[in-house]
């Protein structure tokens, strides 16, 4: 590496030689312990901009600031689109068919226990009652 | 070499408070420091730290890993927007200066050192746009040189000729400070 060579990255990128890109770093310590006194200077002028540089210090992050970003991130994931709709579709058809088959059973049921009427009740009765009196009194067996 | 950020937007994509409270934690000093010295106005640099967020979460859940890496898609996001703003101010010419960058109370900090991040900070506004955002890239944001030529979409060698250009101007702004 020339003396121009350098000066000029150190011109470019200050007098840490650690900030240097990496493709020169063999070249440029070669040429500084070659040149030691010459390399230093020239490090030693570029660091004294550096040090300049970093007096302008950032800015700190207002508490307000910091919390309007997070409020505006995303919020936690839910299901959404397809997936959302097959689950729900799914869990529609699932209730309406419980309800289906609640409805069904409760008909089946209900015939089953049900009474017949009380004028049908009596109607047998009655039919029963002249079977009776029919064989008492001789008539057909 | 891996997005170091990849992991963690993954847990944001997903909603995970820790997760978003961590990507701030880490990202927005870094992209209000970017915007406000490119700016030099501490309030239009507010506003781009934010929006470059609210732009950011919109991409959360869409962000392809591998394609670049998620530090530098920010970066870009900031600089288009503290773009955006400086062409407004050419077009729009006004009085009124831009809010001088108040760093708020610093007990800590010497009245002298102060001073100097003020001249600093003047000497930085003066720079032509490109010469000061490749010295905010390259000194401040601390990017690599393949890096930050690829933001601004030039070569290296561009890149290291405005770093050049805009050292040796503050090196003549702060003469009196830093020496010849």
């Amino acid at each position: 590496m020339t003396r121009d060579g350098f000066e000029a990255l150190a011109q470019a990128y200050g007098g840490d030689m650690a900030r240097w890109p990496q493709d020169h770093w063999d070249e440029a310590a070669l040429f500084a312990a070659q040149q030691p006194d010459l390399a230093a200077g020239v490090l030693a002028a570029a660091a004294r901009l550096d040090e300049a540089l970093d007096a302008w210090a950032p800015l700190a992050v207002s508490h307000g600031l910091r919390e309007a970003v997070v409020a505006a991130a995303p919020a936690p994931r839910v299901r959404r689109g397809l997936t959302a709709w097959i689950w729900r579709a799914g869990a529609g058809a699932g209730l309406a068919a419980a309800c289906a088959a609640g409805l069904m059973v409760g008909v089946m049921l209900s015939e089953a226990v049900t009474p017949v009427s009380a004028d049908e009740t009596v109607s047998a009765s009655l039919a029963n009652y002249d079977d009776l009196t029919g064989l008492v009194n001789g008539e057909g067996a | 070499m891996g997005d170091p950020d990849e992991a963690l937007l993954a847990r944001v994509a997903d909603g995970d408070p820790a997760a978003v409270r961590a990507l701030v934690a880490r990202k927005l000093p870094r992209l209000l420091s970017l915007a406000v010295r490119m700016l030099g106005d501490a309030a239009e640099a507010e506003d781009v730290a934010q929006e470059t967020f609210v732009r950011a979460w919109k991409q959360a859940r869409a962000w392809r890993p591998g394609v670049a890496k998620f530090d530098t898609w920010m970066h870009r996001v900031a600089l288009n927007l503290c773009y955006d703003r400086l062409r407004r101010r050419r077009e729009a010419p006004t009085d009124t200066p831009p809010e001088v960058v108040d760093d708020g109370p610093a007990p800590d900090r010497g009245l002298q050192a102060m001073e100097t991040g003020e001249r600093v900070a003047a000497a930085m506004r003066a720079l032509p746009d490109r010469q000061r955002e490749a010295i905010v890239l390259c000194h401040y944001q601390e990017l690599s040189n393949i890096e930050a030529a690829a933001l601004m979409g030039v070569s290296v060698e561009a890149l290291e000729s405005l770093l050049s250009r805009g050292r040796r101007a503050l090196r003549a702004a702060l003469a009196d400070m830093v020496g010849d």
